[in-house]
């Protein structure tokens, strides 16, 4: 039968380790996190600066505002579920079968290790690997391994740094560790106290017999859990891929600058996690809480999946350029949607193309330049309607066609049109326009092709009915142009539409 | 007798002073050509708009311009390249350069904006938008032509672009192998433009008494800085520059032998 073998990683003060990671400029301050409505907010969780500075838990705002130099945060769910899901994520990349084991304010959690040591080595330098790999993640833990489940739960809880139980000696690792790891009710707790028993080693030391007939069959069972030889069924947890991060700010954020900052720092944290998976990131999903109550949403899409850090945080510093938040930012969350790595083969005699990740930002910034809606591809519209189409977002065709054929034709006239269209007052005679113009500029008619009736869409308000007229008109000047006039039926009145050019 | 080398060596070392190396041919830059898709143009330009560097297509209103550049983009994105249209004064006609041949896919266009406080003598905004539109697309790479179009920007404005702009320009053309085609009434880029042709209409061709059919236009050189043929015999005196006439069709016309 394949021995058990557990690991169990326990980070102390999470709430503190949770904010402090997206802040890492207070990573050297004291820092106290609070919580609870104002003004009866108490200390929930504090690290370890703040701890020598005298800070302790369950004081109040009061009691910690009169220690100089400890910086005071309010607790957030949101960021502690972003920083959890990131905590199990590095668990899992030593072992699919995890168990979560989180009490009060730690996060914790049980990995079954069993038949790893071909991969990571002795169980030393797994547990070394896995502290390194959360320390990397900006979290501070504790690991035990252990054969038994709540040994190794246990230790992790109560130690510092590394610990490895020898098979069978738990007991000895467990002894001198305080009675209250048990989680005992109230009454049970008093009477050990009344009887002298504080460590797990004087409970283990006790008959099983004497104990199961004053404290009934549970004693047997915190007995065993003293001695470090209660077994346990795992109950592995599915570890979910969520590319999320989130940031709550203390203070409402009006600078761009500063988003970018914290933008940087969870960008790098996505970019990380994704890449452990061999994935990239596909799309990013802005969303902020703004104040009176605003949200703010937008999605940067590159043209392909990337991880190029610098390169997102261009594309996240021009989205918010281009689209600033209209009040200030009260938290902060960026949603990644991992996409596949992709891989383009180049040909050494395919046509040169922009590069995509450069053309996303080049796009980015002729936006910021030009406006959102005017810079792309130009589609044709499906109607009769003069001079319509719409702007597509423009993208590099990843096969573009073969260079082998190209057309011979003769060049077709082009317009130029002139957006808005120029009014203009015409004369007629016969029906036909002879001469036109307005108050700077007057045309002198050659000759007159048309009318060219068209009209559509009358059911709707954008309908349109119109005349065209191509027109070779004399300039004052005494040179001759080729222009399209067009006469609005419903208003009857004339404008010059575009130049043949 | 002295041999001809010799007598070259002489002469050349007499005239040191006032002209160096009189005699021996100047070694000269064959820049590669994109052709314009009209045989009568490619012909006079050698094989088309030189691949790299600046070309400036100029005249007024009805010259062809315009249906000239949409002829070269038509080539260059039928060949599966993707070229980008800056368009300072938002005159581009997409239904236009679909009739002309262009992949409207492979095409970025940049309409520039107008801002409603500048009026019509100041278009500064819409030339800056412009300027700095091409310069990131040319510094972008990737573009095989690039169509600034100053169509309707008035000379006296135009002019008053800083030549570092068009210098810069040039080099990021020539580092990127971009074709930058610049429209405009009157050559803008001076020095660093390396084809500059100069457009005129030259007649209406009309099928019947109701229907445009055709124009004629007359396309000249007024510089070409790059010949493809570097010993081709110059004629000196010649005031005149090169010219050619082609012609376009209109969209509703049937092709010749369809």
């Amino acid at each position: 039968m394949k021995q058990e073998l557990y690991a169990c990683i326990h980070a102390a003060e999470f709430p503190a380790q949770a904010l402090l990671r997206m802040h890492t400029e207070l990573e050297s301050q004291p820092v106290a996190v609070l919580e609870g409505r104002a003004p009866l907010e108490t200390v929930c969780s504090l690290n370890r600066l703040a701890q020598l500075k005298g800070a302790t838990l369950g004081m109040t705002r009061l009691e910690a505002e009169s220690i100089e130099g400890l910086r005071l945060l309010g607790r957030s769910e949101e960021t502690e579920a972003a920083a959890r899901a990131v905590f199990f994520e590095c668990a899992a990349h030593f072992s699919p079968r995890i168990e979560a084991a989180s009490q009060g304010t730690a996060c914790a959690c049980v990995l079954d290790i069993a038949g790893t040591e071909r991969l990571f080595g002795p169980h030393e330098t797994l547990a070394q690997r896995l502290r390194a790999a959360l320390a990397l993640a900006g979290f501070r833990s504790s690991v035990a391994v252990s054969t038994n489940f709540h040994a190794a739960r246990f230790k992790a809880a109560s130690t510092r740094g590394i610990t490895v139980i020898p098979d069978m000696q738990e007991a000895a690792f467990l002894a001198k560790l305080p009675i209250a790891l048990l989680g005992l009710d109230e009454a049970h707790a008093e009477t050990f106290a009344v009887w002298g028993i504080r460590t797990l080693g004087e409970l283990a030391a006790l008959e099983e017999t004497e104990l199961v007939t004053r404290l009934r069959p549970q004693a047997a069972r915190w007995r065993d859990l003293a001695r470090g030889a209660l077994p346990h069924t795992f109950q592995p947890i599915e570890a979910e891929f969520s590319l999320k991060e989130f940031c709550d700010f203390d203070t409402p954020v009006e600078r761009s600058d500063s988003l970018l900052f914290m933008g940087a720092r969870m960008i790098d944290c996505l970019v990380a996690r994704a890449a452990s998976h061999a994935l990239s990131l596909a799309s990013l999903d802005l969303r902020m809480r703004l104040a009176g109550s605003l949200a703010y949403q937008r999605t940067i899409r590159p043209a392909i999946p990337t991880t190029d850090r610098k390169f997102l945080l261009k594309l996240l510093q021009l989205e918010i350029a281009a689209h600033p938040p209209q009040a200030a930012v009260l938290s902060f969350t960026l949603t990644a949607q991992a996409g596949q790595s992709s891989k383009v083969q180049l040909g050494l005699f395919a046509p040169q193309t922009p590069e995509p990740s450069r053309l996303d930002v080049t796009i980015a910034r002729l936006k910021a330049i030009a406006g959102e809606d005017r810079v792309g591809s130009p589609v044709l519209e499906d109607s009769h309607r003069p001079g319509s189409f719409r702007m597509e977002s423009f993208v590099v065709a990843s096969q573009p066609t073969s260079p082998a054929y190209v057309e011979k034709s003769r060049p077709r006239l082009a317009l130029r049109r002139m957006r808005p269209p120029m009014p203009v007052r015409v004369q007629l005679f016969a029906f036909k326009p002879v001469a036109f113009g307005n108050r700077e500029e007057s045309f002198k008619v050659a000759v007159a092709y048309g009318p060219w009736r068209t009209s559509g869409c009358w059911w709707s308000t954008e309908g349109w009915d119109a005349e065209e007229w191509d027109i070779l008109a004399e300039t004052c000047s005494g040179s001759t142009v080729a222009c399209l006039l067009v006469r609005n039926c419903a208003q009857n009145a004339w404008s010059l539409e575009a130049f043949y050019d | 007798m002295p041999s001809a080398s010799a007598l070259r060596i002489q002469i050349e070392s007499s005239l040191e002073r006032r002209f160096p190396a009189a005699l021996t041919p100047v070694p000269r830059t064959i820049r590669e050509t994109a052709p314009t898709g009209i045989q009568e143009v490619d012909h006079l330009l050698d094989g088309g708009l030189p691949v790299g560097a600046i070309s400036e297509v100029t005249g007024p209103e009805s010259s062809g311009r315009t249906t000239l550049s949409l002829a070269f983009l038509s080539q260059r994105t039928r060949q599966g390249q993707v070229c980008a249209w800056v368009d300072a004064c938002d005159a581009f006609d997409a239904e236009s350069a679909a009739a002309s041949g262009v992949n409207l896919r492979q095409l970025l266009w940049v309409r520039c904006r107008s801002i409603a406080t500048a009026s019509k003598n100041k278009p500064w905004a819409r030339l800056d938008q412009a300027l700095r539109s091409t310069d990131l697309l040319l510094q972008a790479g990737g573009f095989a032509a690039l169509v600034l179009d100053l169509g309707n920007t008035a000379p006296e404005h135009g002019c008053q672009i800083p030549l570092a702009t068009w210098f810069r320009f040039r080099q990021a053309a020539d580092r990127t192998r971009c074709s930058l085609v610049v429209l405009g009434t009157v050559p803008f880029a001076q020095s660093s433009a390396a084809a500059v042709l100069e457009c005129a209409a030259t007649q209406v061709v009309t099928g019947c008494e109701t229907v445009l059919s055709s124009c004629c236009y007359e396309l000249r050189t007024e510089r070409q800085r790059f010949t493809p043929q570097p010993f081709a015999p110059r004629i000196m005196g010649l005031r005149k520059p090169p010219a050619s006439t082609w012609s376009a069709t209109s969209p509703w016309q049937r092709e010749e032998g369809a």
